[in-house]
């Protein structure tokens, strides 16, 4: 599971060392801009704004093309799939397959669309640790018990994640969908995830939905017996006691980063490049 | 299940957040009416965790991707806590997999978060139907119940969406076409998914009965 999203906040750009606050609103401004977009000619626009920004970004190439590996598969879908299905106007013809326009223009908006607020997203969220995203929505008013369950729930992804494969590494030693893999004779190298090897696309006897059933039931009871033993040390630690550290000065400029003007100036340039998107497109 | 980004127009995704405020406050203000609202949050945080990586094995089948969505079972377990958590589950899928996505989070919420709620209020009934049958069958019952309701209103809610939303320009007949197919072929997933929670749910009872205990106060 690609389960890292702040690997790259340490670098150093205009980006990085804007205040997480501001950046947060500017660019979820930008991002639903580009959600309004309908209009074809606003499309190399709005590529040029994500470009610049994950330019600027400083971000790796590497970083973006990884992210869009598994949202990347969605897009191939829709990309075969609509030209030749929606619209009238038909632009060629091979055999009974036909490549039609409203199809063709439909896509367009789609994938752009679909790249251009991925890729901001990414911007947002990969320039600062994910710490200082929650921190700077609970300055921003998120609820405490939504932001502690966010925090709380990043944290323990990775045990569970683990503690499912070492379950599954288990079920698998037992015997486990041994019985289907008869007649394959190359190694498995990969998709500990994927226990059911080419049957993953058969519809599944009632005996494997109540193993699964099994398994997911002991990954709850460990998770829940695990929150227990956790409760109990926040607890110790003085968790649930009403005291809470002063946002204000959690987020407290470091010394490299950008002066507050400027950081309030970023925002506004960021968020009337937004209205204006939003602007045109209703003008349009 | 989940609608990503750039599919929806805007007015669609902002109506998704405008509903999904008002539910977390609902929410919100029920947990917090608990004597102690932070003792539930490390359980439905690490189960929202156990659920994110148990939901996270997905097949691709545009325009989104089909996987076990067990929210019905996040309603049943986790009672009020049921709806943030799957706000919570869903920013991760849309940040850490590419799963959803930031602008549509409002509307997956209420998608696959509203039916968690009215699962967790049919669950709730196998109090009373445990006066008339035996306590293994009421339990397994209304597992049942809330895993194929839960999924099945999820499905109703997307496909009104994409069908009402999406196909510019589909011709009428291929569009009722694939209505009628793609609720026929959520049937049998929402009976597996009834069955896998009505199986999770007995297994809980009988493994770990006080994770089904109720968060009501």
């Amino acid at each position: 599971m690609q389960i890292q999203i702040d690997e790259y906040a340490h670098l150093n750009s205009w980006i990085h060392r804007w205040d997480p606050r501001y950046k947060l609103v500017a660019i979820a401004c930008l991002i639903f801009a580009f959600a309004c977009i309908e209009s074809l000619w606003l499309l190399p626009l709005i590529v040029a704004i994500t470009v610049g920004l994950y330019v600027t970004s400083r971000l790796p190439l590497r970083f973006l093309c990884r992210r869009l590996r598994y949202p990347g598969l969605f897009l191939l879908g829709i990309v075969v799939l609509l030209p030749w299905q929606a619209g009238e106007t038909v632009l060629w013809q091979v055999g009974s397959l036909s490549l039609r326009q409203e199809g063709l223009v439909a896509v367009l908006l789609i994938a752009c669309r679909f790249l251009c607020i991925l890729t901001a997203g990414l911007v947002l969220l990969g320039t600062m640790s994910f710490l200082t995203t929650i921190k700077a929505m609970r300055a921003l008013g998120l609820p405490v018990v939504l932001s502690d369950m966010t925090l709380l729930t990043y944290r323990y992804l990775f045990e569970v994640a683990d503690s499912l494969k070492t379950m599954q590494r288990a079920m698998r030693l037992r015997g486990y969908g041994a019985g289907y893999r008869q007649s394959s004779s190359h190694p498995r190298s990969h998709g500990h995830s994927h226990s059911h090897g080419h049957r993953r696309w058969a519809v599944p006897s009632l005996q494997d939905v109540n193993r699964l059933a099994s398994l997911t039931g002991t990954l709850f009871i460990r998770s829940y017996e695990q929150s227990e033993r956790v409760y109990k040390a926040m607890r110790l630690r003085g968790y649930g006691s009403g005291y809470r550290p002063q946002l204000a000065a959690m987020l407290a400029p470091a010394p490299g980063d950008l002066p507050p003007w400027l950081s309030r100036l970023a925002a506004a340039v960021t968020v009337t490049i937004a209205m204006a998107l939003v602007g045109l497109e209703v003008a349009l | 299940m989940h609608i990503p980004d750039g599919i929806l127009p805007a007015q669609i995704c902002a109506a998704g957040y405008a509903i999904t405020a008002p539910v977390t406050w609902y929410s919100l203000r029920k947990l917090n009416r608990q004597a102690d609202p932070t003792a539930g949050i490390p359980k439905a945080s690490l189960l929202t965790a156990a659920f994110f990586v148990a939901s996270s094995i997905h097949i691709p089948i545009p325009p989104a991707s089909v996987h076990l969505v067990l929210n019905g079972l996040l309603g049943a377990v986790l009672g009020y806590y049921a709806f943030p958590a799957i706000l919570v589950g869903l920013f991760f899928q849309a940040v850490l997999l590419g799963h959803g996505g930031l602008t549509t989070l409002g509307i997956n919420a209420v998608m696959i978060g509203v039916p968690a709620l009215v699962a967790y209020n049919l669950f709730t009934l196998r109090h009373q139907l445990r006066r008339t049958v035996s306590d293994r069958l009421a339990d397994g019952l209304c597992g049942f119940l809330a895993g194929a309701v839960g999924l099945g209103l999820a499905a109703l809610i997307f496909f009104a969406l994409i069908i009402t939303t999406i196909p510019a320009g589909f011709d009428q007949v291929v569009e009722q076409r694939a209505i009628y197919g793609l609720t026929l072929a959520h049937i049998p997933l929402a009976l597996i998914e009834g069955s896998f929670t009505a199986m999770l749910v007995t297994f809980l009872q009988r493994a770990k009965p006080e994770v089904l205990q109720d968060y009501r106060a």
